[in-house]
């Protein structure tokens, strides 16, 4: 896949204080943990995250195997085929239209149109084409019902039935013995790496055995843990997500839905014996044209543990977008934040000047999202 | 040591930095190795990625740029334990695929896959790619304004700002040698204290392309197609660069103990 048009980047930074939690274990059961201005930090994999991601997409999205977004999908299939097989737009139609007829799609009002709306991407729409692909001249030279019967065992379902349309065109689908299925995912996801340094703590626990009248501990052990306010940044590349969804509709709807889906996650590591559901201190939503931008190095001397980590974490979070704009960037195409900082504090007036205004989270989203057809339109 | 490749060639810095970095070459299945610093192909697959060149794109010329790593910043490796399943509670898929091309699940169901992943963390390094100054310049321009996001050796390894840091005309060496140090405050407090003060240089090991070098490396790509992916070798050349550190001496440097425990553990 070539990208050609205009690169639009959308970075999330989020700030989110864990308790005493083990979100995201080794094989020794110990949280993950990584080096970083030379001190040890609480680390959550990027895996641990997206998959949480993924699932909170899943819980809200249980249709996003059938749902959404073209009813033209007889069309797109002939204008490929056509393309590919060098065919004209009539027997591409024909060939098209049988290989989709196994699908039992009820047909639209409009001819080529499909009842209801179906999403998918290029990448399955040209492996449904690989399917018969190489013997479209025999095709061609079939009667209809010979050329229904020929195409009615292809897997075509099983085809474009592979993985949720969105969570593929925004996570990526690597299919190590079907190439033509691969998709190269829109989305960048960090390791979360704690904004300040953390020790790893153990809990000793004892169990008593509540039936019997036997004394001590029935069993014992430890648990490792630690808390600590993770920075969290996602990028998602708005160009990339347009391609692999075939849809500017799609591709806003998908940014609004990772954008929430990430910040509202969270890895369920321990959620039984910790309780860790915490929202996050802050998100910040950066459009940009240039390049994504970690902010992680603010955190690179780690933050001091005296007062309000949270809040210390926020400034220097804003501090270094600010400096990266003005040094290494272009400005923003869009900037928004929701925050849960105490309004008179000095940090709140610094993500402030950063960011923009604070908004609730609803806000956020729509704000992004009324914002990225204009974002599309200049692409 | 080669003669220095003619002026009209151009260098083009890039300052690869990041809290975790993973630079394999001869990884395979479940076990993910790196390398200590950052291995060719991975330079190449980075500017690829700017250029937004496709998997199985012609790599000739990203390949042909002669190429220098600077070590600023060492880092340490970090072992990940990462286990791989299907989000929705299915068995994973196994390598065969059914008559209908797709692939079945394993059988009896393998519902997790554990493997190996080894990180570079908290480590910093200079790369210099020397070539034509046009092709240098539109690598500069699409670093900054990527095709795809970029990453340090493994997709969830994203750089920290500023990644490419000049376009500068002479040698790779010169070049690499004249760029002041980019190590991290903890690095240079401990650089400073070994020192005994602020010194105004410091030594940084380097690798550079050199067709007489003495070692040989299997990192040059060929093709990064997923059903094809080559790599060849090339030749290098390991050298010490005296770069400066960005500050003056203090008197106190010379007066420093040359026993220090501690420098062995690079503390």
């Amino acid at each position: 896949m070539i990208v050609t048009s205009a690169r639009t980047y959308i970075d999330l930074h989020v700030l989110h204080t864990v308790p005493p939690a083990n979100l995201n274990r080794d094989d020794n059961g110990d949280p993950k943990e990584a080096f970083f201005g030379g001190v040890r930090r609480s680390r959550v994999s990027s895996q641990a995250w997206k998959r949480a991601t993924r699932a909170f997409f899943a819980e809200r999205n249980p249709d996003g195997d059938r749902a959404t977004r073209t009813k033209k999908i007889a069309e797109q299939l002939t204008r490929r085929l056509a393309e590919r097989a060098s065919l004209d737009a009539e027997t591409a139609a024909r060939i098209a239209t049988s290989a989709l007829q196994p699908l039992n799609i009820k047909p639209g009002k409009k001819a080529g149109e499909t009842a209801y709306l179906l999403f998918f991407g290029h990448a399955q729409l040209d492996a449904v084409i690989d399917l018969f692909l190489d013997d479209v001249a025999e095709l061609c030279e079939l009667g209809d019902e010979d050329l229904a019967a020929r195409l009615k065992d292809l897997p075509v379902q099983e085809t474009l039935n592979q993985g949720h349309p969105l969570d593929v065109g925004l996570f990526g689908r690597m299919v190590a013995d079907i190439p033509a299925l691969n998709v190269d995912a829109a989305t960048q996801v960090a390791h979360a790496l704690s904004t300040h340094a953390v020790e790893l703590e153990m809990d000793y626990y004892t169990a008593v055995d509540d039936e019997g009248d036997s004394t001590g501990a029935g069993m014992i052990g430890t648990v490792g843990f630690n808390s600590a306010t993770l920075y969290r940044y996602a990028t998602v590349g708005l160009h990339q997500l347009e391609t692999n969804l075939a849809d500017p509709a799609a591709a806003r709807d998908g940014i609004r839905l990772f954008t929430e889906a990430f910040a509202r996650s969270m890895p369920t590591g321990k959620e039984n014996s910790f309780a860790h559901h915490t929202h996050p201190t802050l998100v910040a939503v950066v459009i940009r044209r240039d390049q994504p931008v970690n902010l992680v190095s603010a955190f690179e001397s780690p933050v001091a543990s005296t007062s309000g980590i949270a809040a210390a974490s926020a400034r220097r979070l804003a501090e270094e977008h600010s400096r990266s704009v003005a040094q290494w960037g272009d400005t923003p195409l869009f900037t928004g934040v929701c925050h849960t900082l105490d309004p008179d504090s000095p940090e709140a007036g610094v993500v402030g000047k950063a960011f923009g205004d604070n908004h609730t989270f609803a806000e956020l989203l729509d704000a992004m999202h009324t914002h990225l057809p204009a974002v599309q339109e200049v692409a | 040591m080669s003669p220095e490749p003619s002026s009209e060639s151009s260098v083009l810095l890039l300052r690869l930095a990041g809290p975790m970095q993973s630079w394999g070459d001869r990884s395979s299945f479940n076990r993910r190795e790196t390398r200590p610093e950052p291995t060719k192909s991975g330079l190449v697959g980075l500017l690829a990625a700017a250029l937004g060149r496709p998997r199985g794109a012609d790599l000739t010329d990203l390949a042909g740029l002669r190429c220098g790593v600077r070590v600023d910043q060492p880092g340490t490796v970090l072992r990940d334990y990462h286990t791989v399943s299907d989000f929705r509670g299915l068995p994973l898929l196994q390598a065969g695929v059914s008559a209908k091309g797709v692939q079945k699940p394993t059988s009896p169901a393998k519902p997790t896959h554990v493997t190996h992943r080894f990180y570079l963390q908290d480590a910093v390094f200079v790369a210099a790619l020397a070539g034509d100054s046009e092709l240098v310049g539109a690598l500069a321009d699409a670093v900054r304004r990527p095709a795809f996001p970029l990453a340090l050796g493994r997709r969830s390894c994203t750089p920290t700002q500023p990644l490419a840091l000049d376009v500068r005309p002479g040698g790779l060496e010169a070049v690499l040698a004249s760029e002041p140090w980019h190590a991290a405050r903890h690095a240079r407090q401990a650089y400073r204290r070994r020192q005994g003060g602020a010194v105004p240089e410091v030594d940084l090991p380097a690798t550079f392309d050199d067709e007489d070098g003495t070692d040989v490396v299997n990192d040059l790509p060929l093709s990064f197609n997923a059903r094809d992916r080559r790599y060849s070798t090339r030749r290098v050349r390991h050298a010490w660069l005296t770069v400066p550190t960005g500050e003056t001496a203090v008197g106190g440097a010379a007066a420093a103990s040359s026993h220090d425990p501690f420098a062995l553990l690079g503390w």
